[in-house]
C-alpha cells in the first residue's frame, strides 16, 4: 500500500481523497494554488506545497510544478481527483517517469480510450450496442450525405478526439449537411487539435445512464450498479440518482452485463464508468468510458455502502479486488444535487459566504469544502457542494431531498439551491417525465 | 492641606498592601486608590512590542517571492560566488538566484532596482510558490 499520496486537486474532491487516505492510514500532501491557501484540504492535509498562483494553468494544470512537489515530499502516488489532469495521459507519463503511481488506469489504456471512434468500432465487433453511424472518419460532405441517407435523419457530427460537448453538430435535413460538416471539423480542429469527425444517428429524447465499474490488475471486474444522469444542462450533469427510474429489471440486467463485458474487452483496470444513452424505446447504446473517479460517485456509495474512493486507491496499489459481485446489493435509493455557486441564470456567483448551514439528519450526506466566512473564487469550477440523500424508496428519497434543500442555508453568494427546489418538487421529475434536454428546453 | 502630606500618604500606600484609603477631617476629604497591577502591565505591553517590532526601515522593505515550487540556489554553480550579497544594489533584470524545478535552472531576475537587505532562505533549500526569498529596499 502507498505511504504518502499527493493530492493534485482542490475543493470537495481533494477533501474526499484526504478523508479516504486518513481512513487507510496513508499520509497526504496537498499541492495547492495560492488562492486556496486558506482552504480546508490545505488545513487538514499532513503536508502541503503551494505550486503556483490562482489561475489553474499555472497551478492545478502545471505538471512541472506538481512533479516538483512530488519530488520534494517523496510521495509515492498521485491522486488527480476529477477534472484538471485526471484524464491526461501526459501527466500519467510524468508520474511514471518520477516512479510514482498515477491513481487511474494505465497509460496505454488512457491513450487508447481517447480515440472514441476506435473504441466504438471494437465494441461494435463484440456485439455491444452502439449508436448507428459512420464506420470511420467522415472524409467529405458527399460521404456524409450518403451515410445520413442510410442511417436516417437527424444525424450528429462528433469529434473523434473530442469530448465535453464541443465539436458536436446536429443536422435534421440534407441541405444543412455541408455547413454542419465544415463547422464541426473547424470546431474539432480548434478545440482538440485534430479536425476528424464521425457521424451517428441523433437520439431526440435520450436518457443518460452510466454503470460504475471496479476492475483489478488480475482481470476481476464487478459493477456497482447504475447511476441515472438524465437531468443535465448543456451536457453538464446536475442531478444523479440510483437506481435509474427509467430501466426495467430486464434492461437493467442487460446494461450491467454489457458494462462488465466492455471492461473485460478493453482489459480495463481501476475504477471506471461506462456511459450509455437510452432511446425512446428503451434500447441502450454505449457512448464512452470515463477513467476518472466521477463527481457523482457518492450516489453509488450511498446505495451500496461501498467506499469507491478507498477501493480506487487499493486497486491502484495493485491489490486484488476483495468484493464479489454477489455481495454488491442496492440497499437504498440515492440522489445527488450538484450545488453550484451560480445565479438564477446559471452565471457563476463568486464571493464570500457570510452564513452557512449544512443540512443533516437521517440519510443526508454533504461533500463540500466550504465553510462560513470562506471565499468562493472565480478561478475554478462553480461546484461548491454535493448534497446526497438516500431513502428506502424513490419517493422517500425525493421527500428527503426537498427537506435537505430547505435546510441548506448559504448566504453571501447565489447558488442553484432554489433551482433544485423547483426541479425536485415538480410533477415531471416525480413522474419520471423528462429527458436530457428537459432543462435546456424549460429553464 | 499640605501637598507633602499627600505625597507621604501615597508613599506609605505604595509600600503597604492597602489599595484604597479615605480620610475625612471637617472640610478636608482625601481619597486615594491604588491602580491595579495587572492593568498597568497590560498597558505597558504595546510599548515593549514597539521596541521589538519592525523599524520604520523594515516596514519599507519589499518581499521578493518565489514564482514557483523548486530548490533555491544563490549561485550559478556549486562553489561559485553568490549572485547577490546582503547590502548589494541590483538593477532591474539582474539575476538574484536560481530556482531549480524539474532539472531546469530558472534564473530569477530583479523586477525593479533595489538593495538586497536580507536573504531569507538558505542555499539548496526547497521553496514553494510564494516563499519569501529576499527582503529588498526599492532604490
Amino acid at each position: 500500500m502507498f505511504k504518502k499520496i499527493l493530492v493534485a486537486n482542490r475543493g470537495e474532491i481533494a477533501l474526499r481523497v484526504i478523508r479516504a487516505c486518513k481512513e487507510l492510514d496513508i499520509k497526504t500532501v496537498i499541492a495547492y494554488s495560492y488562492e486556496d491557501r486558506e482552504s480546508i484540504p490545505v488545513k487538514i492535509s499532513d503536508e502541503k506545497v503551494c505550486i503556483g498562483p490562482s489561475s489553474s494553468d499555472k497551478s492545478y494544470l502545471n505538471m512541472a510544478a506538481i512533479a516538483e512537489a512530488v519530488l520534494q515530499t517523496n510521495a509515492d502516488a498521485v491522486h488527480p481527483g476529477y477534472g484538471f489532469l485526471s484524464e491526461n495521459p501526459s501527466f500519467a507519463g510524468v508520474c511514471r517517469d518520477l516512479n510514482v503511481t498515477f491513481i487511474g488506469p494505465s497509460i496505454p489504456l488512457m491513450k487508447y480510450l481517447s480515440n472514441k471512434l476506435e473504441v466504438k468500432k471494437r465494441l461494435k465487433r463484440a456485439n455491444i450496442p452502439t449508436i448507428l453511424g459512420s464506420d470511420g472518419v467522415v472524409q467529405s460532405a458527399g460521404e456524409a450525405k450518403e451515410i445520413a441517407r442510410k442511417i436516417g435523419y437527424p444525424v450528429l457530427f462528433k469529434a473523434v478526439w473530442g469530448g465535453g460537448g464541443r465539436g458536436l453538430r446536429i443536422v435534421r435535413e440534407e441541405k444543412d449537411i455541408e455547413n454542419a460538416f465544415s463547422a464541426a471539423r473547424e470546431e474539432a480542429r480548434v478545440s482538440f487539435g485534430k479536425a476528424d469527425v464521425y457521424m451517428e444517428r441523433f437520439i431526440e429524447h435520450p436518457k443518460h445512464v452510466e454503470v460504475q465499474i471496479l476492475a483489478d490488475k488480475f482481470g476481476n471486474v464487478i459493477h456497482l450498479f447504475e447511476r441515472d444522469c438524465t437531468l443535465q444542462r448543456r451536457h453538464q450533469k446536475l442531478l444523479e440518482e440510483s437506481p435509474s427510474p427509467f430501466l426495467s429489471e430486464k434492461k437493467r440486467k442487460e446494461i450491467l452485463d454489457a458494462a462488465v463485458k466492455i471492461a473485460r474487452i478493453l482489459n480495463y483496470e481501476n475504477v471506471g464508468t461506462a456511459e450509455f444513452l437510452l432511446d425512446e424505446q428503451g434500447n441502450f447504446y454505449f457512448i464512452e468510458i470515463n477513467t476518472r473517479i466521477q463527481v457523482e460517485h457518492p450516489v453509488t456509495e450511498m446505495c451500496t455502502g461501498i467506499d469507491i474512493m478507498k477501493e480506487q486507491i487499493k486497486l491502484a496499489a495493485g491489490e486484488k479486488l476483495n468484493i464479489n459481485q454477489k455481495d454488491v446489493n442496492v440497499k437504498f435509493h440515492s440522489m445527488e444535487c450538484r450545488i453550484n455557486a451560480e445565479d438564477e441564470r446559471f452565471i457563476p456567483s463568486p464571493g464570500r459566504i457570510e452564513k452557512l448551514f449544512i443540512p443533516g439528519g437521517p440519510g443526508v450526506r454533504v461533500d463540500t469544502a466550504i465553510y462560513g466566512g470562506c471565499s468562493v473564487t472565480p478561478y475554478y469550477d462553480s461546484l461548491i457542494a454535493k448534497l446526497i440523500v438516500r431513502g428506502n424508496t424513490r419517493d422517500e428519497t425525493i421527500g428527503r431531498m426537498e427537506r435537505a434543500l430547505d435546510e441548506f442555508i448559504v448566504e453571501g453568494i447565489k447558488t442553484n439551491i432554489p433551482f433544485f427546489k423547483k426541479i425536485v418538487s415538480s410533477d415531471r421529475f416525480k413522474n419520471k417525465d423528462y429527458d436530457t434536454n428537459y432543462i435546456d428546453r424549460n429553464f | 492641606m499640605d501637598i507633602k502630606l499627600i505625597r507621604k500618604l501615597i508613599a506609605l500606600m505604595q509600600e503597604s498592601e492597602i489599595t484604597e484609603f479615605r480620610y475625612k477631617d471637617g472640610d478636608l476629604y482625601i481619597s486615594l486608590r491604588k491602580g491595579q497591577p495587572q492593568t498597568s502591565s497590560v498597558q505597558s505591553k504595546p510599548a515593549v512590542e514597539k521596541e521589538i517590532g519592525k523599524t520604520d526601515e523594515e516596514r519599507e522593505l519589499v518581499e521578493i517571492k518565489s514564482p514557483m515550487v523548486g530548490t533555491f540556489y544563490r549561485s550559478p554553480s556549486p562553489g561559485a560566488p553568490p549572485y547577490v550579497e546582503e547590502g548589494q544594489s541590483v538593477k532591474k533584470g539582474d539575476v538574484l538566484c536560481i530556482i531549480e524545478a524539474m532539472k531546469i535552472m530558472n534564473e530569477i531576475e530583479a523586477e525593479f532596482p533595489c538593495i538586497i537587505k536580507k536573504v531569507m532562505v538558505k542555499n539548496a533549500q526547497r521553496v514553494e510558490y510564494g516563499t519569501t526569498l529576499f527582503l529588498a529596499k526599492r532604490a
